[in-house]
């Protein structure tokens, strides 16, 4: 099986230390991720979409129409499932938005049939949870994990049609897998307020802040993600908010793609923690975690 | 005064059907994450209830309540026990509000950098080195001539370079 590597703009142009563990995991488990050129934003569900409708679609389905691996498309972004997901939704569901779609895609000497798999790099390792089990060299032993889902994992569940939109499971069964805890807490479900700071930043720290603080009272350690813009949020906030709340955030934020990483007996250095805001490395030497 | 405008209504009802079903309950509402920490200032129910009355000038003009305040978390759509499409509803009105050139200038950052590099966020010179250093490919994006040609089509150029009031 080979999946078309759909980057996004977040992950490759902001985060890059994120897409390397992305990518040696996928190595480790023999699973082909094929680099595709001349992808466009995919566009942001969040952003353009909310400004633009038809030009989201448009662009979405010349995305689409750039894919022939026969496992379809695979990404490390929620956003951009969400939207390549909802722009396979729309045409399927409407041969009139199909039709216009293609005329404007035509101009460009492209076609879109609305029948390209698109995949959450998630989903794919829920797929594959046992060959993960077998690549445990290390397991996480003292890992105390908030595990956030976000919101476009999981919703609207008619277009993700992946895991419950309210009660999920399929992160922490790989968490727990890692020999790591899924540490539960209130707010679990909750949106970590990122898409709103386009238009309210104090709303959006808001957010994160009720988050925070409910992993704080539940005793995690860490926090895994599995969408950037989740990743952002929760990385780029704590200090700002520990100087204007004083509050004493200083957890580390994992993308799920680290933590298996570290349990697969990849190194910190290999993997480029020092990108880190909140560096891991505190917690590995609370926890005796070797590296 | 609130004036209602039926080709509004009508505009909204043909784009998506579903609003017609909406009973009012609230559970919209209560279970909205900004509904709950903004004391009025984002309300979905409310938005529903304004797209149902056509009160084009309350939604579009005076953005109240302000439709760019859902984070678009999806929990009304899934929630509502009369399947009213609401994140879609809204979508439509900020699409309105984007062509009337009210909506905070981050959606037009973005829109604006989508347009120019085709890209949200394109690589930095410093990024380019940091991938290299970490053993990344080279990627190779969009021809911009193509995407602005799809932008021109759909009208979103005409748009987004009459920037935001």
């Amino acid at each position: 099986m080979v999946f078309d590597l759909f980057l996004g703009c977040v992950i490759p142009a902001r985060l890059p230390y994120l897409e390397v563990s992305s990518r040696k995991i996928f190595e480790k488990l023999g699973i082909e991720l094929r680099d595709v050129d001349g992808f466009s934003c995919c566009p942001d569900p969040t952003g353009i979409e909310q400004i633009d409708h038809k030009t989201w679609l448009t662009l979405g389905a010349r995305n689409l129409s750039l894919c022939n691996s026969n496992g379809g498309i695979i990404s490390f972004c929620s956003g951009c499932v969400e939207t390549l997901k909802g722009v396979n939704y729309s045409l399927n569901k409407d041969d009139e938005v199909k039709k216009e779609v293609n005329d404007y895609l035509n101009k460009v000497g492209k076609a879109y049939d609305g029948k390209v798999e698109v995949k959450h790099f998630a989903q794919v390792l829920y797929e594959n949870l046992e060959k993960i089990k077998d690549n445990v060299e290390k397991p996480l032993e003292g890992f105390k994990v908030a595990i956030h889902y976000g919101c476009h994992y999981l919703r609207p569940s008619e277009i993700i049609e992946w895991d419950d939109p309210f009660e999920p499971v399929t992160l922490d069964e790989i968490v727990k897998n890692l020999g790591a805890e899924s540490i539960d807490y209130d707010l679990k479900m909750e949106c970590c307020g990122n898409p709103v700071e386009k238009s309210d930043k104090d709303l959006s720290l808001q957010l994160i802040d009720n988050k925070l603080k409910a992993i704080k009272e539940s005793g995690a350690n860490c926090v895994v993600v599995v969408c950037p813009a989740c990743y952002q949020q929760f990385e780029f906030n704590q200090r700002e908010l520990n100087k204007k709340n004083n509050s004493e955030y200083d957890f580390p934020i994992f993308y799920l793609s680290e933590l298996i990483a570290l349990a697969f007996g990849f190194i910190p250095e290999e993997l480029g923690f020092k990108f880190h805001r909140i560096k891991p490395s505190k917690l590995f030497e609370s926890i005796n975690f070797t590296v | 005064m609130n004036v209602i405008n039926f080709d509004f209504r009508n505009e909204v009802l043909k784009h998506n059907a579903s609003l017609s079903y909406c009973y009012q309950c609230s559970t919209c509402s209560g279970g909205c994450p900004i509904a709950l920490i903004t004391n009025g200032k984002y309300n979905p129910r409310k938005i529903i209830e304004e797209a149902i009355l056509g009160l084009q000038d309350k939604l579009i003009e005076r953005q109240d309540p302000n439709p760019w305040l859902c984070s678009t978390c999806q929990r009304c759509v899934e929630l509502c026990p009369q399947n009213v499409e609401l994140t879609e509803i809204f979508t439509l009105i900020k699409n309105r509000c984007f062509e009337n050139h009210k909506y905070p200038e981050a959606f037009y950052i973005q829109g604006h950098s989508v347009y120019e590099n085709g890209v949200a966020i394109p690589y930095s010179n410093a990024i380019i080195v940091r991938r290299k250093n970490l053993g990344l490919p080279v990627i190779k994006t969009a021809p911009i001539e193509e995407i602005q040609m799809l932008m021109k089509e759909t009208n979103f150029e005409k748009n987004i370079l009459k920037g935001t009031e």
